[in-house]
Order: C-alpha cells, then sequence, then structure tokens
C-alpha cells in the first residue's frame, strides 16, 4: 500500500499509516520523506533557498535520512546550488565531499574534507585538485589551507621529494629547504656532489638565520673534503666517519701528528680529545704514547681515567702507574681498580 | 585465552571478542582455502584478537610476509592482502599482483583487508596501476584500540607522536576518534569528556562530529564509563625521558615489551635438570609473555624494583612451604587435594622462577656504577638543580661515546626541566653530538627542537620550577616499599600527566588554572548527551570509572601510577588507560631519529 500511496504523493497520509502500524522509523517515515524531498527538489517554482529550507525543517535528523541521496537528485534536475545547500545537512562527510567533487565545488569540498579529520579524504581531494588546477592555482589553493598543505608535503616527502623543494621555495622556508638538501646530499654518490648539496643547505641555513646548522654543515664540507685527501693519501675508509672517529682512526693507525691537526683545526676541545686519545692508544695497546702523552701536560680529565682504561684492558702495570697520580679524593677509587 | 582481560573493573572481552568476530566474518567471506600476506607491522597486535588457531579454522592455510617480487607458491584458492593503508605498501601489492602467473592453474584470487580503515587514496592509486580490478574483496578491519591487559587498550600506532607533532598529519587522531566510537558503542556513551592540548580537543570535536553522523543509532548501552580525560604527549614530555623504575618499566627499558611479549638472554632460563651433562645452553632468547593473567607479575609489575625482591623472597617460602605438605598428606582426601593444587602450584614455582631470573638481570644493570650516575643526574634535572649549565656527566659520556640514545634522553630531559636551553649551551650540545656522532644527526637534532625536546630558552624564563612546585612534582621523601604517592614509580619524580589527571579527580582543574596554562593546548570540558533514563546513578561508595587516552604514547611507569591511584582507599576514581602506542624514552626518541645513510660511493 505504501509504495502506491507514495506514488500518487499522499505523503502525509503514508505517514500516518507507518506511524499507526509502528514501523521502525528508518523503515517506515524516514523512507517516505525521503520520497517527498526527492520530488520537491523537482519543484522548479520554489527558489533554492526556500527548497532546501523546507525540506530540511520536514526532514529535521530523522535517521535513515541520506541527504546526500536527495542532494544528488537536485544537481541531476540541474539544481547545482539547491544540491549544495542540501548537502550541508549531510553530516556524513564520506558521502558529501565525492558529491561536492563531482559538482566541480572542489575548494569547498576540500573544507569539508578538513573539518572532518579525515586525512583519507582529504588526500583525495588534494589530488583531485592537483589533476584539476594549473600548478600555480594548486600552491595557491593550498597555502589557504595549512591542513592540506601539511598532508600534501607528506605526500611529497614519499612520492615526489622535487616538489617538495619547490613547496618550501614558496613558502620562503629556509629551514626546510636546509634539510631538504642535507637530506638530498646523502642520496649523491660522488664527493662533488655531496659537497654541492650541503653549500646549497649552507646558503639555506643562513637565509633562515640558523647560524648553528650554517657552521655545522660548513665544517662537515671541510670534514668531507679532508677525508677524502685521507682516503686516497692511507688507503682506508674515512668519508662519513664523524669527526670523532676520524681522529680516531688516525691514532689507532699511529698517524698523531695529523690526528693532533686535527685536533686544532676543528677546536675539539681538551677534555673530550684526552678520552678520545686515551681510548684509542689503549685499544692500539701503545702504552709507551700514552704515557708520553699522560705527561706532554697535567691532564684535563684527571688521571683516573687512564687507570680505568689500563684496567679494562687487563694492564695492571700501566694501572698502576697512573694511580699514583690520581687526585687524592679519587685515589681509593683508583688502588681498588689495580686491586 | 584471554583471562587477562576480565580480571579489571571493565570487561575488555567484549572488545576483542567484537575484533575476532569481525576477522572471521571477513575471512568466511573470502570462501575456500587462504594464504595471507602480512605487513609486518600488523603481526604482533593481530595476536593479541586472533592466534593463528583461529585463522586456520576459516581456512588460512599459510601466511608470508609483505616483500616486492614474485608471491610464492601456495596452492590456495585466495590470496589476501592484510595491510595497513600506506602508499608504498600498495606499490608492493603491484608488484606482486602484476607478477602472478596468470597462466597457473588454478587461479588464485585477490583481496584486500585494510587496516584500520580503507583508503581512497590508495584504491585510487591500484586503480592508476591498473590492478584495481584484480581485487574480488576490498574491505577494512577497523583495528583500532586493541586490548593489552585488563586495564589497558593501545592503538600501536608507532609514527603517531612524529605524524601529529612534527609533521601535523592528524591521521592517527581521526582513528583514536573512531576508536572511541567503537568503544562507546559497546560499553555506552561516555557523558564526560575531559581534554588538555590540541590533538586532545581535535579528538573530542570529531568524536562529537561522529556522532551527529549517525543519529539514529541511540546508544542504549547503559554506560560503563563516567569520564574520558584525553591527554597530549606534548603536555608532558618530560615522563617519558626519565629512566622507569617499576618492575615492569625497567623491563621495558632494558629488554623492550613488543606486545606483551619479552626476549631475554637465555642463560639464565636453561633448565636446572640434573644428570643433563653436556647438554647446551640455548641459543634462542627466551620468550616470555607479562600480562595480569599470571598472578605474581600482576603483584610485582608495578612495585617500584627496589620493592620486588621481598615479595619474591616471601612468594619463596610461601612455595617450598607448599610443595611440603606433601609430606603432611596422610589421609586419602589429604593427598587427593594436594594433588588437584599440584598444576597450581607448578605454575606458581615456574612464574617465581622466571621472575627471580628478570629480577638478577634486571640487578645486574640497576646496580652498576653507570645505572647509578645516569639516574643521580636525572634526578638532578627533575629536582631543578644546575638546568641551566652544561653538565660534567653528559660532557663526559660524550666524550667516550656513550650511546647516542642516552645522551639525547639527557639532553633533552635538561632542556625540559629548564623549558628550553640558553642558545650557548645548546649550541655546544649540538657541536658536541654532531662531531663525536657525525653530522647525520643534524636532522635528528632538527627533528627533537620541533617537538619541543631540545629547544632553545625562547621566553627566556623558566617555567618547570613553578610547574615542578604546585602541582608537587619532585617528593624527597618518597617511599619505596609502601608507597604513598604516585611518585614512587621514578623514586621521587610524579608524572606530570598522572598529576594532571590526579588533579582533575580531586579537586577539579580549576585549583591549578595557572599551570594550566603555562602547558601547551588548551584545556576544555564536552559533555554527551545521555538517552533519558540511562543517567547514572552511582550507588554510595561505588567508584567512578574513567578513561584516560595518551594522544603521542605512554609509558609502563605512567600506568602504574595510574594503577596506584585505581586501588587508593577512598581514591573515588578507577582508571582504564587507552594510548596510540606504549613508549619508552629510548624508543620515543628512536621514532624521531632522521635516519641518514650514505649512498655508497
Amino acid at each position: 500500500v505504501l509504495p502506491r500511496l507514495v506514488l500518487r504523493r499522499l505523503y502525509p497520509l503514508a505517514i500516518r499509516i507507518c506511524e499507526y502500524l509502528r514501523l521502525p522509523e528508518i523503515q517506515g517515515v524516514s523512507r517516505i520523506l525521503a520520497h517527498w524531498a526527492c520530488y520537491k527538489v523537482q519543484q522548479k517554482d520554489k527558489s533554492d533557498e526556500e527548497v532546501a529550507h523546507a525540506i530540511n525543517q520536514k526532514l529535521g535528523d530523522t535517521p535513515g535520512i541520506s541527504y546526500s541521496e536527495i542532494a544528488a537528485r537536485a544537481y541531476d534536475c540541474g539544481r547545482t546550488e539547491l544540491a549544495i545547500k542540501l548537502l550541508e545537512y549531510e553530516p556524513r562527510s564520506g558521502e558529501q565531499v565525492p558529491l561536492l567533487l563531482k559538482m566541480k565545488r572542489s575548494k569547498l569540498a576540500l573544507s569539508k574534507a578538513i573539518e572532518s579529520g579525515d586525512t583519507d579524504l582529504v588526500y583525495t581531494v588534494v589530488l583531485h585538485l592537483k589533476n584539476e588546477l594549473n600548478r600555480g592555482t594548486f600552491f595557491m589553493t593550498l597555502q589557504n589551507q595549512p591542513v592540506a598543505l601539511s598532508l600534501y608535503r607528506q605526500f611529497c616527502k614519499h612520492q615526489e621529494r622535487e616538489t617538495l623543494k619547490d613547496l618550501y621555495n614558496q613558502d620562503d622556508n629556509h629551514q626546510e629547504l636546509g634539510n631538504f638538501h642535507v637530506h638530498a646530499s646523502y642520496a649523491e654518490k660522488r664527493i662533488e656532489g655531496r659537497v654541492a648539496a650541503l653549500q646549497s643547505a649552507q646558503d639555506a641555513y643562513y637565509k633562515a638565520k640558523n647560524e648553528f646548522a650554517a657552521k655545522a654543515t660548513e665544517e662537515q664540507v671541510k670534514l668531507l673534503r679532508l677525508q677524502r685527501h685521507l682516503q686516497e693519501e692511507l688507503d682506508k675508509p674515512y668519508v662519513d666517519l664523524s669527526l670523532h672517529d676520524t681522529v680516531s682512526t688516525l691514532i689507532l693507525d699511529g698517524h698523531h701528528k695529523r690526528a693532533e691537526q686535527l685536533y686544532r683545526d676543528f677546536k675539539i676541545p681538551d677534555k673530550r680529545y684526552w678520552w678520545l686519545k686515551l681510548s684509542a692508544l689503549a685499544t692500539r695497546g701503545d702504552w709507551e704514547e700514552m704515557e708520553k702523552f699522560s705527561k706532554s701536560k697535567k691532564s684535563p680529565i684527571g688521571y683516573l681515567p687512564f687507570v680505568e682504561i689500563s684496567v679494562k684492558h687487563h694492564n695492571r702495570y700501566e694501572a698502576k702507574k697512573y694511580a699514583a697520580r690520581v687526585a687524592p679524593e679519587q685515589r681509593v677509587k683508583a688502588l681498588l681498580l689495580v686491586g | 585465552m584471554a583471562a587477562h582481560l576480565s580480571s579489571g573493573r571493565v570487561n575488555l572481552t567484549a572488545l576483542r571478542e567484537a575484533g575476532r568476530r569481525e576477522l572471521r566474518e571477513f575471512l568466511d567471506k573470502c570462501a575456500g582455502s587462504k594464504a595471507i600476506v602480512w605487513d609486518e607491522s600488523l603481526t604482533g597486535p593481530f595476536g593479541l584478537i586472533a592466534q593463528y588457531s583461529l585463522l586456520k579454522e576459516h581456512e588460512v592455510e599459510k601466511m608470508f610476509t609483505l616483500k616486492p617480487g614474485r608471491l610464492p607458491q601456495a596452492d590456495v584458492k585466495n590470496i589476501i592482502f592484510f595491510v595497513r593503508p600506506k602508499l608504498e605498501l600498495m606499490d608492493i601489492i603491484t608488484d606482486n599482483v602484476l607478477r602472478e602467473d596468470r597462466g597457473r592453474a588454478p587461479q588464485r584470487d585477490f583481496h584486500i583487508l585494510f587496516v584500520p580503515r580503507r583508503s581512497l587514496l590508495c584504491e585510487q592509486w591500484l586503480k592508476e596501476q591498473g590492478v584495481l580490478g584484480s581485487f574480488i574483496h576490498r574491505e577494512q578491519y577497523s583495528l583500532d584500540l586493541i586490548p593489552f591487559d585488563g586495564d589497558l587498550l593501545s592503538m600501536e600506532a608507532e609514527g603517531a607522536f612524529k605524524e601529529c607533532y612534527l609533521e601535523s598529519d592528524q591521521t592517527s587522531l581521526y582513528h583514536a576518534a573512531k576508536g572511541l566510537m567503537t568503544l562507546q558503542a559497546l560499553y555506552g556513551t561516555i557523558p564526560q569528556i575531559f581534554g588538555k592540548g590540541e590533538c586532545a580537543r581535535h579528538v573530542a570535536n570529531m568524536m562529537i562530529r561522529m556522532k551527529r553522523e549517525f543519529p539514529g543509532s541511540q546508544n542504549s548501552i547503559f554506560p560503563v564509563f563516567d569520564t574520558l580525560l584525553l591527554l597530549d604527549r606534548n603536555v608532558d614530555l618530560l615522563t617519558p625521558l626519565a629512566t622507569q623504575l617499576t618492575y615492569e618499566g625497567l623491563i621495558d627499558e632494558i629488554y623492550g615489551i613488543q606486545n606483551t611479549y619479552v626476549k631475554l638472554p637465555p642463560e639464565k632460563f636453561a633448565p636446572k635438570k640434573q644428570g643433563d651433562g653436556g647438554k647446551d645452553l640455548p641459543t634462542e632468547p627466551k620468550k616470555l609473555q607479562l600480562n595480569s593473567a599470571e598472578e605474581l607479575y600482576a603483584e610485582i609489575r608495578d612495585k617500584n624494583f627496589n620493592a620486588v625482591g621481598s615479595v619474591l623472597s616471601k612468594k619463596a617460602k610461601i612455595i617450598s612451604a607448599a610443595f611440603e605438605e606433601r609430606h603432611h598428606a596422610k589421609t586419602v582426601g589429604e593427598i587427593k587435594q594436594f594433588v588437584s593444587q599440584l598444576p597450581h602450584m607448578q605454575a606458581a614455582r615456574s612464574s617465581l622462577a622466571n621472575h627471580t631470573s628478570i629480577a638478577e638481570l634486571i640487578k645486574d644493570i640497576t646496580t652498576s656504577e653507570d645505572f647509578f650516575d645516569n639516574l643521580t643526574v636525572e634526578q638532578e634535572f627533575m629536582s631543578g638543580i644546575d638546568t641551566d649549565k652544561v653538565n660534567n656527566y653528559i660532557e663526559d659520556c660524550i666524550a667516550q661515546k656513550h650511546p647516542l640514545i642516552k645522551i639525547l634522553r639527557l639532553v633533552c630531559l635538561q632542556s625540559v626541566c629548564n623549558s628550553g636551553l640558553k642558545q650557548k649551551v645548546l649550541d655546544h650540545y649540538k657541536k658536541e653530538i654532531l662531531q663525536t656522532y657525525g653530522y647525520e644527526h643534524i636532522l635528528t637534532l632538527n627533528n627533537l627542537e620541533k617537538a619541543g625536546l631540545l629547544k632553545s630558552q625562547t621566553s627566556g624564563r623558566n617555567n618547570y620550577p613553578t610547574i615542578r612546585k604546585t602541582l608537587r612534582l619532585w617528593m624527597d621523601d618518597v617511599n619505596e616499599q609502601n608507597p604513598n604517592d604516585i611518585s614512587y614509580v621514578y623514586s621521587g619524580y610524579a608524572p606530570l600527566s598522572v598529576r594532571l589527571a590526579q588533579l582533575l579527580a580531586r579537586p577539579g582543574w580549576r585549583s591549578i588554572e595557572e599551570v594550566l596554562k603555562m602547558l601547551p593546548g588548551p584545556h576544555f570540558e564536552e559533555r554527551q548527551q545521555l538517552p533519558t533514563g540511562l543517567q547514572k546513578k552511582r550507588q554510595h561508595g561505588e567508584n567512578r570509572v574513567t578513561l584516560v587516552f595518551f594522544l603521542g604514547g605512554v609509558t609502563y611507569a605512567e600506568i602504574a601510577a595510574l594503577r596506584f591511584l585505581s586501588q587508593m582507599e577512598d581514591g573515588g576514581t578507577e582508571y582504564v588507560i587507552a594510548t596510540t602506542k606504549l613508549i619508552n624514552g629510548t624508543s620515543w626518541i628512536k621514532s624521531l631519529m632522521e635516519k641518514l645513510e650514505p649512498a655508497p660511493f
């Protein structure tokens, strides 16, 4: 009976019957209202505003109503504006957004997607926009929507790294540009390429007023060039070692003068240098050199480390020598270690 | 199987059951024999919902790891990909599908199960690669909040902190909101929502929005949770950096607990059988499951490690005495009773042996000089001492090239306890780190700065002392054996996040408005309408149930602290904990490190 009543547009009667039959809302009243609404959108005599309002009044938040379905119907009848107004009432962004895209309201679709928090939806709209708009307009649109911009950046990080550079350039984000070049430098197979990328990074960091990063990058370029020479001269891998490891390796191989040179050139703090040299000499088993070193000047790290490292390398004899020179407050500890 | 899930105030078995049901339904949809190709990161969490036996019941005959190239040979009718919706994984799947020999008979059907949800983006990607049509069933498995224990849920979303706080990608928050909706569908609408932080605000907004999406589904379930507290991890950056001092916390710090399992060095667990001369020591690490189903573990897991020894020795005496009973059993009835107790006693003895071994392993580390020195410096920082100068111990550790993560935890701790370091101090540390460990760590340092963990003091003011004093974060008179305050979990430091929860319950956040403003992000309260008739009428003396959701990670020490509050007499509130990921300082910092490996020259 109900379908026939609906076909004849006897909606109020149909609704009354549903209520009488105590049909659950979703099966009864909602479907009737949906039919009514779809009919209503075809009424050309009323304005979009009025129709949308009237429909919302009647339907409210009745469960089971798909506003997007009604909106789709309106769009099919050519009433795009009405469709958009109706879509405002659609709470499910998963329905709302694709329809807005279909109706070529991409920017609105983007706002709605962002509002929903569903990042997958945002990605979809963003990529749709990428295909639809020219580059300039696309970037401009993203500029106005920081959430979309961040997500697009994430996408580029994994899929289109070169575009990242353009995005950062557009933003004048020199800090990120610097990071970009640093990251890119590690993909370079030849030192010249590495250095070039690092120099771009350095420039970007200066523009970003990040003095520390700029200086550190400058230092790294200096180190890389030096390491390349060492590699060629000494026929051993040096490139990409940290400064610490570079100096340590030099000492391990007995190149003490070169190690001293790096210590001066890179202004390695005394304490760190002494720990480094001590450890390397012990590993090398060069106790003679260690003794010479320990007497070169007053140890900035005291003499307990000498005791500790000798014991660690099972050399009690050496440990005893240094125990005597340990400062009074640490003497007991030293003597205990020596046994 | 899931005894540990029903031990708490809220029975989380229902959640697990719902997960199992959804999985079964999907498997049955792909009728016939099947092989599952796994996204590796999913196997651990899935294991908490269903074991291989369930999969076998639904005709899963083989399981493979997702990797590029040709799929392995397997005579099955269906190949199902269990994957997260990530584009990188779609590329691998495409490779697998394109390399499939279409000439082979019988043909295999392809399906995809997206976890936790389908992605238009991924499907579009597959479409563009020309393989979308190859899949018959493309579904989603909404595994958001996974029950780990009777009072613990985790999403195990490893990248959540980095994505939300560094990359402005709030996808995991969307999943968190969805997870909360699922939880509410099973346990009732949560009437009160409190939150602190930007992410918390975002999740609450999405929850309210999502509720509107399904207005018809009036929830007729009586609400189990009274309150939801959403907390951003960046409201408390301090806690995960400090070394945890509870038994479970130390196990995680030293060995790493993955999906309730821990792998331990095997030597201490070799069976001590007499007359087994010549038997080799096991070389495989000893794998143990740690949850509340194990009585002894439930008793000691949240204690300060220094209080564990006495519990173990007491237990040893009780168990010995119980076994001695067999000599006293005289009647048949008594013997019968003894025998019936035997399995329980043997389990208890085995449990005791395991934990005695673990405790010994931990003790070796906690009694070492290095551990002591490290802890001393941590505690100095947390109590506010000398946080504004370069620290000698840290410098010495860098000079001796101690593990980088240890150094990073310490300098970040100092920075957080000083509301940022003076530029000179910060630059000094950074230079030391880059020169010692390598320039390649410059991007990691940048990440730490972005996250607020290692930065310069921009405002010129150090807020930490005020926060510390007002919230009583440093307690000098801590009692490790019989604690009376949550600060026992770090032997003096009360986790900031848990203090916030504690004060919210009593006397409320209005009392700490000023301090709350010093912490990042908005704080708010929302109420959700309950259908009439379901207003909760609490019985006299019945505790409130609060769900605390840590957005960005939570540590075992914080969980212990919340459990402590739950057990307090007249506490008034019992806590259930949810998080995007279970973390410790090491795994957390690791997730923020940028791996830069040079291309081979």
